[in-house]
């Protein structure tokens, strides 16, 4: 199979990771809970994963709360800034993970840029939209359908002009572009821990700048007597027994990247991204792709998109058809009726694997 | 005077000190926190010799690492709370 769904999730995971993780099941008790060996174990394991995070990202190892999704960190902060029927400003090319928190808060949502590709466009539309003033903003770094990276750094800056508390959705950057929190001075960035970090699936980051409200309530390891949550990190974004193994073997993803280094990663990505494009367009299919484009590209087959999936699925070329759970997205790019097929490459993206998955797209005419 | 415990009100705190103090020199074994010592349930201390332990106290105010107390344990396993 050639996998090219890394939007979705990184596979296969590396070795390192898999060992990682089956280590953690082998020596850890429970963390935080016990003095004995064992538990000492998984402490240091978890230690060890909020700090390879720390140092990938800038921040210190107690801003980094462990959750169980990029999904469950958005929800923590979305929840933590805005109140039921506040104004939020998010772009034009966020995920289900964000709308639908702010829909059940029955937030007022400001969608402010939405044209593809066009940065100057999308900070034109972010600063028009900030200045009316917002109880929070939220934004991707980069679409999950299209791979348009949006200037993250001058949408943070607009935000701290305008004092916009703001979340950023790292879903599809962590572990390809750079993400420094302590510069972007975000109130919350929230990432997958199986994507491009290379974790495994069931494992998230929350990197906070302000304490944030707790979705459960349970026991943490610390101050027990008090009934209330702690009101410090990392502990008040984390009861109940933690993901250890998880932990682990995120802590071996995120060495990994930084081993193969955040700039090569995203160099071939988008090489691989861009001869994708390229050849699509070549064979005449209608192709979304610019030069602010990371690893993904999308395109609109000359049938259903689901099927062309499927007969790429036969052809062992592992692609995401649909929606992606990004149905605003697709409305900013006027894709909402047809859906697109989906290209998103790995870290271990080669030109062969285009090479592959473009010969298999020429059955598609 | 033996040695010291630090207390701190979260193991990732307890953790970071560690961390800090050994970028110093100075060795320290973390541990559950006597509960004797633990007022509010239960907690992570730093146990190491009583000689560094305001030099180690020094260390973890710069770098801005929370803790909670400093004990000092005397020979005959008393523990004494040091103001810092």
């Amino acid at each position: 199979m050639i996998y090219l769904d890394n939007g979705a999730t990184s596979f296969p995971k590396p070795e390192p990771v898999r060992r990682a993780v089956a280590a953690a099941m082998d020596c850890c008790g429970n963390p935080g809970r016990g003095g004995y060996p064992a538990a000492m174990e998984a402490v240091r394991r978890i230690y060890d994963c909020r700090d390879a995070a720390a140092e990938l990202f800038d921040c210190k190892p107690e801003q980094v709360v462990l959750t169980s999704s990029c999904t469950h960190g958005l929800n923590m902060a979305i929840q933590t800034l805005v109140k039921p029927g506040s104004r939020v400003v998010i772009s034009g090319f966020e995920h289900n993970a964000v709308t639908r928190p702010l829909h059940a808060l029955n937030a007022q949502v400001i969608v402010a840029g939405r044209r593809l590709f066009d940065p100057e466009d999308t900070l034109r539309e972010w600063e028009n939209a900030l200045r009316q003033g917002a109880a929070a903003a939220v934004f991707t770094h980069v679409s999950n359908v299209f791979g348009y990276i949006l200037p993250v750094e001058e949408m943070a800056e607009l935000c701290r002009i305008y004092e916009v508390p703001f979340i950023v959705d790292a879903a599809q950057s962590a572990g390809s572009l750079p993400i420094n929190f302590r510069a972007w001075s975000a109130d919350f960035v929230a990432m997958p821990g199986h994507k491009g970090l290379l974790g495994p699936m069931g494992t998230g980051l929350l990197l906070c700048n302000r304490l944030p409200k707790p979705l459960l309530a349970g026991g943490t390891g610390s101050e027990s007597q008090n009934q209330e949550m702690p009101d410090f990190l990392p502990d008040r974004g984390e009861p109940g027994t933690p993901n250890v193994a998880g932990a682990a073997g995120l802590a071996a993803g995120i060495r990994l990247v930084r081993r193969m280094g955040l700039s090569r990663i995203a160099c071939r990505e988008h090489q691989e991204a861009k001869r994708c494009a390229e050849g699509l367009k070549r064979l005449g299919f209608s192709v979304f792709s610019g030069e602010h484009q990371g690893g993904t590209v999308s395109f609109i087959p000359q049938m259903d998109c689901e099927e062309a999936a499927e007969l790429l699925g036969k052809q062992g070329i592992a692609v995401r058809a649909g929606l992606h759970c990004a149905p605003l997205a697709h409305e900013s790019a006027g894709t909402l009726k047809s859906g697109t097929v989906r290209v998103s490459f790995g870290p271990e993206a080669t030109p062969e694997q285009s090479r592959a998955f473009l010969q298999a797209a020429r059955k598609l005419l | 005077m033996k040695f010291c415990f630090i207390t701190f009100r979260s193991v990732t705190f307890a953790q970071s000190g560690q961390r800090s103090l050994k970028r110093v020199g100075i060795e320290t074994i973390l541990r559950r926190t006597p509960k004797g010592l633990e007022q509010r349930g239960c907690g992570y201390c730093l146990q190491l010799k009583g000689t560094v332990a305001l030099d180690a106290v020094d260390q973890l105010r710069r770098e801005g690492i929370e803790f909670s107390k400093l004990y000092w344990f005397r020979e005959n396993g008393s523990a004494e709370e040091w103001p810092t």
